[in-house]
């Protein structure tokens, strides 16, 4: 009898033991779905995390109310994990999403069309749905420069508003590379397997917009209709980017996308193909090159591919959503809060963003951060249609990228024929 | 006898309580109600009813009853970590599954899009000749190993931790090394010779090469343990025997020792072939899938290091279309389970009976 009493104690030991994991997991659920409790924001960006925590401890302090800010690295596992926490019942309040994002959680986001914030910005995400997305920055993209080299040149940015204006100034440059320290002219990277996200979206983008009115869908539109592109535009995209290629670091076609940036701000390229991202790397992890090669003054030119292309990329790459089923009320006060004053300076001063909102009076520290407000300010921007792509599509198109930088296809015709094979195919076969 | 009685009363009173709140904490589970404390009832239910069934005063089913409770910690394991998933999964595939809802069911029209996918014809093909280049060459190399590593020369020891040492590594660390050796080190000496001023590793054939590299590199050490403990069975008398009749080094290796360790080459290629198959981390974070391929059932693809199962992670994570993910995944285990079943069944027709 005593035995088997012993033996019952050790398997229940044993036995609870290994449900102890699965118990703490639902303590955790629950505990986040309790009013009053800290909300959940499930941040996309890790380069500013730091900063982030710091906003959560300003809003504490402020309101009196938690916020636990989770952060999740590069976007697209920032979804798949949206996916696993949801599987899993355990969605945070608030979370990142991208344009082509929303539809997914179609009927589980907030409209917040009815909120104050709203009547401040004019780049928050809507759909048939409602107002779904809180845009907290704007990023621009365009062929970012350095203002210093390009002066020393003889080149004024302001010019390069031709294919033809691009052509004489990387001449220019390449007859000058020694006396301007320059490993190339332009840091172009192409690395498919890497860096495919920077050819395969925000280049490519380039294409889809480039001197369009934000509310121009036309190239999305001819692209979502079975990956069709357009002949002529493409042709002329694809002349500029054989210029890009002709004038790029070899070095890049299958870099990473450390070394194109490290290399930007060591001065050793006039031109790079990233947006206004990077800022944070040049006055962060990149910060002794940049003070070395004399912390020079950069900003953005369009890529002018047809005549009078004169627009960069200039909007919220990402947004904040509100999940339905999570504590709606304390999430929409704490994005109200994030669009008003104190959130506003961390925003700007400490992680370096521009803001979305018109009363914002702080100007950021960020390199590229005169540049962008000077863009906005000239009313030249375009919209990142490019989210709105098919998903994935940047994995094929990026490869195609490559193969042109590579010199696989001899022309810009046939650099269109392929991509519009890998673009049709694409659509067809997803 | 009270003893009895009260050891009845007791197992019945375990029972009840156990199956009772076994059924409310699933019912709670199932009917979304939220409870907090239904993962205790679950325990206290499942507990209960072990306990009871332990202490049931009976002859006859004593020693079933038993064996059940024993068995019960592996088989609950086993079904929560392999046929729940498996079970949902294969739900899932016939489903529109975007990884947050089911929105109707599609039949088998997830299965008819796989099969029209010319990316994952091309990664189906692929993953078979990687399979069968790698189940020959890390074979072959992993028994070249331990004949060296058998033999009498000095630093035997050394030689096997050193060739082990690569398995101890991640997949994607290893992969990450070795991008920087193909692409930062040898872009030098290629530039050099070829004039190539990129890494091969975006030449979509040498790239292939260069994952069966890594693969090798990284498999070989531990399929050589493997071999090694079987030649270490290999009877002395026998091979001494063969030395007193004459055998030289070739007829010992190709009549005695191989024959006698076909068990060991069993386990071998089976464990190569299944892993070979299942390739993921490498090919991940060398190539990434990605490489061009001219003309492919009649058109162009851009995912030419692909294998079967980064094919189903994109599918589902980069693409977002979880069903049809699942549905391959579907197919590979089924494609694994058959190829498996075969292999077993071949080799061990040609075992030697000990």
């Amino acid at each position: 009898m005593k035995k088997q009493i012993a033996v019952a104690l050790a398997l229940a030991t044993a036995a609870t033991m290994l449900f102890a994991g699965c118990a703490k997991g639902e303590n955790s659920n629950s505990a986040s779905k309790g009013s009053g409790d800290a909300i959940q924001l499930l941040n996309g960006k890790p380069e500013i995390d730091a900063q982030m925590q710091e906003l959560a401890k300003a809003y504490e302090e402020e309101t009196g109310k938690k916020i636990e800010v989770l952060t999740i690295g590069g976007n697209e596992t920032a979804s798949s994990k949206l996916k696993e926490l949801y599987q899993a019942g355990e969605m945070p309040d608030i979370f990142v999403l991208e344009a082509n994002q929303f539809a997914n959680w179609s009927g589980k986001l907030v409209d917040m069309s009815d909120q104050q914030w709203t009547e401040d910005t004019e780049v928050e995400y809507v759909n048939e749905e409602g107002t779904l997305g809180f845009p907290y920055m704007v990023e621009a993209c365009g062929l970012a420069y350095n203002a210093d080299i390009l002066e020393k040149a003889g080149v004024d940015p302001a010019s390069l508003t031709s294919p033809e204006a691009y052509k004489e100034a990387f001449a220019t440059l390449d007859s000058m590379k020694d006396e301007l320290g320059l490993t190339a002219v332009v840091g172009y990277n192409v690395n498919a397997t890497d860096v495919g996200w920077s050819s395969g979206t925000h280049v490519f983008g380039q294409y889809l917009d480039a001197g369009l009115a934000t509310d121009d869908t036309t190239y999305i539109d001819m692209l979502n209709d079975g990956g069709k592109l357009d002949e002529e535009r493409f042709t002329a995209f694809g002349e500029f980017i054989g210029m890009l290629n002709q004038y790029t670091d070899p070095a890049l076609i299958t870099g990473s996308y450390d070394d194109q940036v490290l290399g930007f701000a060591s001065g050793k390229y006039a031109f790079v193909t990233q947006g206004s991202w990077i800022g944070a790397t040049l006055t962060g992890d990149d910060l002794a090159a940049y003070e070395e090669a004399g912390s020079f003054k950069v900003g953005f030119a369009p890529y002018a591919f047809e005549d009078g292309l004169t627009t960069i990329l200039n909007e919220p790459t990402s947004f904040w959503g509100v999940y339905k089923d999570g504590n709606v009320e304390d999430a929409e006060a704490f994005l109200q809060w994030a669009s008003e004053d104190t959130a506003q300076r961390m925003f700007v001063e400490d992680m370096g963003f521009v803001s979305p909102y018109a009363d914002c009076a702080y100007s950021s520290t960020d390199p590229f951060a005169a540049s962008v407000t000077e863009w906005l300010g000239t009313g030249k921007h375009s919209s990142y249609h490019t989210f709105l792509k098919k998903d994935g599509l940047q994995d094929a198109t990026s490869v195609i990228f490559q193969n042109y930088a590579k010199g696989q296809y001899k022309d810009a015709t046939e650099f269109y024929n392929a991509m519009q094979e890998a673009t049709t195919g694409y659509y067809a076969n997803n | 006898m009270t003893g009895n009685t009260s050891k009845k009363a007791l197992s019945l009173v375990l029972l009840g309580v156990g199956i009772i709140s076994l059924v409310v904490s699933l019912v709670i589970d199932f009917m979304g109600l939220g409870f907090d404390f239904r993962g205790y009832l679950l325990i206290i239910g499942i507990l209960g009813t072990l306990g009871g069934l332990f202490t049931l005063p009976t002859e006859k089913y004593h020693r079933n009853i038993v064996n059940f409770v024993f068995l019960f910690p592996l088989l609950f394991t086993f079904g929560v970590t392999v046929i729940i998933p498996l079970v949902l999964g294969i739900g899932y595939s016939f489903t529109d599954w975007d990884g947050v809802m089911v929105g109707r069911f599609v039949g088998l029209d997830n299965y008819i899009q796989a099969f029209h996918q010319t990316t994952f014809l091309y990664s189906v093909l692929l993953t078979a000749l990687f399979v069968v280049i790698n189940m020959i060459l890390v074979n072959l190399v992993a028994f070249l190993l331990a004949l060296l590593c058998s033999s009498k020369i000095k630093g035997v020891g050394f030689f096997r931790a050193t060739y082990f040492l690569p398995n101890l590594i991640g997949g994607i660390v290893l992969g990450y090394i070795w991008q920087f050796a193909f692409s930062k080190a040898l872009i030098g000496i290629t530039s050099k010779i070829f004039g190539m001023e990129y890494s091969i590793l975006s030449e979509t054939n040498l790239a292939f090469w260069c994952i069966i590299i890594v693969y090798i590199w990284q498999y070989a050490g531990y399929i050589m343990l493997i071999y090694i403990t079987g030649l270490n069975t290999v009877p002395r008398e026998v091979l001494e025997a063969s030395a007193i009749d004459g055998a030289n080094a070739w007829s010992t290796l190709f009549q005695i020792k191989i024959p006698m360790i076909a068990s060991t080459i069993t386990i071998c290629t089976f464990l190569t072939l299944t892993n070979a198959f299942k390739m993921f981390d490498v090919n991940l974070s060398l190539t990434g899938g990605n490489g061009s391929v001219e003309n492919f059932l009649g058109g162009s693809l851009t995912n030419g290091t692909e294998m079967l199962a980064l094919n189903i992670y994109t599918t589902a994570i980069n693409k977002n279309n979880y069903a049809l993910g699942q549905a391959k995944a579907v197919l590979f285990f089924i494609i694994l389970t058959v190829v498996s079943i075969v292999q077993v069944r071949i080799s061990n027709k040609k075992e030697v009976e000990m």
